[in-house]
């Protein structure tokens, strides 16, 4: 039972010192992979990610899963390159975005829980609605942000040689992993949230109102979305209606990775950001090695097998 | 590390030590070299790899060592990965970089970086909307789309309807040999365009796509296509085989010189190639930035010239090396 817990709490952490010590194997990448400059390039490069990890933690925490967040980050870059085109203040266009965001969000879990849909099958149309969407909005092309955007700054590494400053938009999203973890251990919402995951008809005759929570959740992921898709503007200091295609399954390999169970009910937000670190090492680190694009391609999708394996070990054990 | 050294036999050890340490930060005539191509599928980015490994042997044989990392996205469209790999090639710090950008914005901050850390950047094939790279390496593509459209004229005799499938966008290159290919064209007032506004996407699938759906709609009217790249030309051609248009019933130039094209070239089916000399390029790309670091001047603009290929002149020595490009010599697949 003890050990179990260890596992299931410190599982993420070995699994990101294995990836750490394989790397460190290699003398010549030792000396520059372990450097203030090369972990804040880490960072930078996991934010994405891991912002979008926090929304999908809470879905699939839920017993929920949503396709639509890579469509949904390409939607939310070409909105935000618009806004700015027209003249919109960084304010005015992070605050429209994230609605947008919000609204797509009220949208899935609306359809989820108002009609009883599956969230794999209602997600996996929405997807396509905001890719197409996207396209139509950007004319079908990149939308590049006016000279000297200012919400290009939030992931710029201004000094490339040392971890600080780190960007303005790594600290945001460890505010918003804050946020998260403490609505989920802290509030009512959060224990709502545990009860639907773990057994829905439960929770509904307990009193639990399980559409409410639903809607809240998607809604709440949706926000966080739409901050994902203006860090992913910022990086590429346009809005592209092709990009992020395939981020959702990086988002769901982060939470998977880090402890979550596909069939709701467990999951937490320190696992889920250390999911998506362990990739973001693993690319960086594979790539200063030397290696090919497909080997990390590999070791990733083997990282993925051997987590969900492990979390299936500890479940069966513990029945 | 500094007490290690008072004693005498730990000596060579510290010695080894403080060399790691410099590799790849800098020694006399040592370099690490990065080079990023737009992705590593196409043949076209095959024979730039070539090239650089050609140039890396020849500085060999002068004796200076480099090692050539070679590394790119899977697709021509993924800017986000293209990013990560120049910043991580930064924080690896590589003595230099040279990066085929595959969109003339998404890039612009991560070299900024890079110089900002002080590792040199040579650009090739692709423009990039900055100024602080070394040198742009590259064809000059709007020629290139201007030879592609006074051949294409030449073979419609003046008259008749055209079709241009563009390729990607935001890719400065495929997109001055657009601009070229549409401002030859004024010169022939009976050529009109009856598509010019279609994509072809990155990749050959997209690609054949995009090149049965304009055939569908303009198969009956179209004399003439010009495709101004790899992907799009072979595609089109298939395309135009699928529905008994190839041959010549439909005249079409395309870009570059894929095993595939080049076949179409000798089978009639494509009219003729523009083609550059990627080996040469990639060559070239990582000549100017071990010059640039061996601190001699370098041209902030090179030329690495474009010729046009029909069947006619397919065989001569020159054109047949650019047709097949001598990989197996330089790279080991």
């Amino acid at each position: 039972m003890t050990f179990r817990r260890l596992l299931s709490t410190a599982g993420p952490v070995l699994g990101l010192l294995l990836v750490l010590g394989l790397i460190a194997l290699y003398p010549e990448v030792r000396l520059v992979f372990f450097t203030g400059g090369n972990c804040k390039t880490i960072l930078v490069q996991t934010a994405i990610v891991a912002v979008g990890a926090l929304g999908m933690t809470l879905i699939i925490v839920s017993g929920g899963i949503d396709l639509s967040v890579g469509s949904m980050v390409a939607l939310g870059s070409v909105v935000a390159a618009r806004c700015l085109n027209a003249g919109w203040s960084t304010a005015g266009t992070v605050a429209a975005t994230m609605i947008l965001g919000g609204c797509v969000g009220c949208l899935n879990g609306g359809i989820i829980a108002g009609f009883r849909m599956l969230p794999f099958i209602v997600t996996l149309g929405t997807m396509g609605v905001l890719r197409g969407s996207a396209k139509w909005i950007s004319g079908k092309q990149t939308v590049p942000n006016p000279e000297n955007a200012t919400l290009g700054r939030l992931l710029d590494p201004i000094n490339p040689d040392q971890l600080m400053p780190l960007p303005p938009g790594v600290w945001a999203s460890l505010g918003l992993a804050v946020l998260i973890a403490v609505l989920m251990r802290r509030t009512v919402f959060g224990r709502y949230l545990f009860a639907v995951g773990s057994n829905e008809s439960a929770a509904r005759l307990s009193g639990v109102r399980v559409a409410w929570v639903k809607l809240g959740v998607y809604t709440v992921a949706g926000l966080l979305f739409g901050f994902a898709s203006l860090l992913q503007n910022a990086r590429l200091s346009l809005g592209d209606p092709t990009a992020a295609s395939g981020l959702e399954l990086d988002i769901i390999a982060a939470v998977v990775i880090g402890g979550a169970s596909l069939n709701g009910g467990t999951g937490s937000v320190s696992g889920s950001l250390l999911g998506a670190l362990t990739m973001a090492v693993l690319r960086s680190g594979t790539q200063q090695i030397g290696w090919e694009t497909y080997v990390q391609e590999i070791i990733i999708g083997l990282v993925i097998v051997f987590a969900v394996g492990l979390d299936k070990w500890r479940q069966s054990r513990g029945t | 590390m500094g007490h290690f050294s008072t004693v005498g036999g730990v000596k060579p050890l510290f010695a080894i030590l403080s060399g790691l340490l410099l590799l790849g930060v800098t020694s006399a005539k040592e370099y690490t070299i990065a080079v990023i191509p737009k992705g590593t599928t196409h043949e076209f980015w095959k024979s730039i790899h070539a090239g650089a490994v050609k140039a890396e042997q020849e500085l060999a044989a002068k004796g200076i060592v480099v090692k050539l990392f070679w590394k790119g996205p899977l697709r021509e469209d993924d800017r986000e990965q293209q990013i990560q790999v120049v910043e991580n090639f930064t924080t690896r710090r590589v003595s230099g970089i040279v990066l085929a950008p595959l969109d003339s914005h998404a890039l612009v901050n991560p070299v900024r970086s890079a110089v900002r850390a002080k590792i040199p950047v040579v650009v090739m094939d692709s423009d990039l909307k900055s100024d602080q790279y070394v040198s742009f390496v590259a064809t000059d593509n709007f020629l290139g789309g201007q030879i592609a459209g006074e051949q294409l004229a030449k073979l419609l005799d003046g008259h008749g309807n055209v079709i241009l499938l563009r390729y990607a966008v935001g890719s400065a290159s495929t997109e001055a040999r657009e601009a070229g290919f549409l401002d030859s064209l004024k010169k022939h007032p009976g050529i009109v365009l009856i598509s010019a506004d279609q994509y072809a996407g990155p990749t050959r699938e997209t690609a054949y796509q995009a090149s049965q759906n304009l055939l569908n709609r303009y198969g009956n009217q179209v004399n003439g296509i010009f495709c101004p790249a790899e992907p799009p030309t072979i595609a089109m051609a298939k395309a135009l085989r699928d529905i008994g248009k190839a041959g010549g019933k439909v005249k079409m130039v395309g870009f570059d010189a894929g095993s595939q094209s080049v076949n179409d070239l000798k089978n009639g089916d494509v009219q003729a190639l523009v083609v550059q000399n990627p080996v040469y390029m990639g060559y070239k790309a990582v000549l100017s930035l071990i010059e640039h670091l061996e601190g001699r001047k370098v041209e902030k603009r090179i030329d690495t010239g474009v010729k046009l290929v029909t069947q006619d002149n397919m065989e001569q020595t020159d054109i047949h090396e650019l047709l097949h490009p001598p990989l197996r010599r330089y790279l080991k697949e």
